[in-house]
């Protein structure tokens, strides 16, 4: 059965589902959706997802949107994905649904407010918005702190203590790469306090090379071309 | 092993969990964290989440939050509870999850966009926002049409075209129901339009009968009390 990946590795969910698949062994088609080119609105993708949003997922007839829930139904469907990806344990397997619960309204919610608005808007031809990217900002370190103090606890190196990665490591990690695309000076007042924080992706990066340094290589090319957009735009409006 | 359930009625998400429970005849003890009086904010509640919001349980000694995961995890853990809620079947299982996931970021960010910024505020002693709850009524309004169009099928009665209720629907109509504390004009203009949705909450409460309406039945009481923070503060 053929599965088709719908993906634009500008996504921080797209690269989550691209690495658990290169990583898991999994066959796929990469069908690229590009969000800068306005694909995600074509009519052709709102057959597969009427969202119009990326990642989403068509395995034979079975078509799926939302990174969690394809992340979830790939570790299900296919045979030789290590329990560790998604226990079977009903406890174990709360504790991912939680933190990827959480994950929407905090950490998503407050990197997504604060890149969008403080970059990558440009590429989409929309104004940036610098109280909105504050706010952004404020949710982000909240959740950035939120993921040392309590969801990085315990033994292991990964989220939930637990000593290999999960689906969660991936979801959360490829969020937090995002920030990539921001102007240096911006990404280590954000991010270089957290010293955990930047343990935790290397460990992922690690436990899943070579193929998230391949998912991610896309994010510098990407942050030159936002920087130079952004000097167009400051030129324009001077 | 001992479950408890620590919730406010006042909560969607605790709405959903009580009924849930009530159901399908899950015993359990309600541990009120009442959030009008900051309880939430105890440090002994703390202990049980430390992030410090409901719904949140304890089964034996594990502790448990975020209302999906909550609900999931409910389901899976009792053997009395009819596949339907959430079926084994990994292509329906991954349907719920995908509505459970939208639900986050549309259904629950609007409504509480807009309820939290035309009335719930007070509650906390803290100012309405008329702005805010534009953006939030808007989203509101996008996710109701989306629900009708896209999650509700016309021949079945629930999400996903769905003979029986699963817990996505008892999530998504309980943060619906959470209207019930707005103005009757406010609350007309935003359901009226929505004839399916109308029809979907009812069904939802048939199938989940008497304990839909009796976890709800604290509604019209907290309206009023809204109500009357409201004319408190404008005279002020």
């Amino acid at each position: 059965m053929e599965l088709k990946l719908y993906v634009d590795r500008m996504s921080q969910p797209s690269r989550a589902i691209l690495i658990f698949c290169k990583a898991n062994g999994i066959e796929f088609e990469e069908v690229k959706i590009l969000l800068a080119k306005r694909q995600h609105h074509s009519p052709e993708f709102a057959e597969v997802n009427p969202m119009k949003q990326v990642p989403a997922i068509v395995h034979g007839d079975f078509k799926l949107f939302e990174s969690h829930a394809i992340l979830i139904y790939l570790a299900s469907a296919f045979p030789g994905v290590a329990d560790h990806w998604y226990p079977a344990d009903v406890r174990k397997r709360a504790k991912i649904h939680s933190v990827l619960d959480w994950h929407h309204s905090n950490l998503r919610r407050g990197a997504v407010g604060y890149i969008f608005n403080d970059s990558i808007a440009i590429a989409l031809g929309l104004p940036l918005n610098p109280k909105a990217a504050a706010e952004g900002e404020k949710l982000l370190s909240a959740s950035l702190a939120m993921i040392e103090s309590y969801w990085l606890e315990g033994h292991g190196p990964f989220l939930l203590g637990n000593s290999e990665p999960s689906i969660a490591d991936l979801s959360l990690v490829c969020e937090i790469m995002q920030l990539e695309v921001a102007d240096e000076n911006d990404r280590d007042r954000i991010l270089g306090p957290h010293k955990r924080i930047l343990k935790w992706i290397e460990d992922t990066k690690n436990a899943t090379s070579p193929y998230f340094e391949e998912i991610h290589s896309i994010m510098s090319p990407v942050k030159e071309k936002l920087k130079e957009l952004k000097v167009q735009a400051s030129q324009q409006s001077a | 092993m001992e479950l408890k359930l620590y919730v406010d009625r006042l909560s969607q998400p605790s709405r959903a969990i009580l009924i849930f429970c009530k159901a399908n005849g899950i015993e359990f003890e309600e541990v009120k964290i009442l959030i009008g009086k900051m309880q939430h904010r105890s440090p002994e509640f703390a202990e049980i989440n430390p992030m410090k919001q409901l719904p949140a349980i304890v089964h034996g000694d594990f502790k448990l939050f975020e209302s999906h995961a909550i609900l999931i995890y409910l389901a899976s853990a009792f053997s009395g509870v009819a596949d339907h809620w959430y079926p084994t079947d990994i292509y329906k299982r991954a349907k719920v999850h995908s509505v459970l996931d939208w639900h986050h970021s549309n259904l629950r960010r609007g409504s509480v966009g807009y309820l939290f910024n035309t009335r719930i505020a007070l509650a906390f002693g803290l100012p309405l926002d008329p702005k805010a709850a534009a953006e939030g009524e808007k989203l509101l309004s996008a996710s109701l049409a989306t629900i009708e169009s896209y999650w509700l099928e016309k021949d079945e009665p629930f999400l996903l075209g769905n003979s029986q209720p699963s817990i996505a629907d008892l999530a998504l109509v309980c943060e619906i129901m959470q209207l019930e504390v707005a103005d009757e004009e406010d609350r007309d203009r935003i359901l009226g339009p929505h004839k399916r949705i109308m029809k979907w909450i009812d069904d939802t409460k048939n199938a989940t009968a008497p304990y839909f309406d009796e976890i709800h039945s604290m509604l019209p009481l907290a309206k009023e009390k809204l109500k009357e923070l409201k004319v408190q503060a404008s005279k002020q």
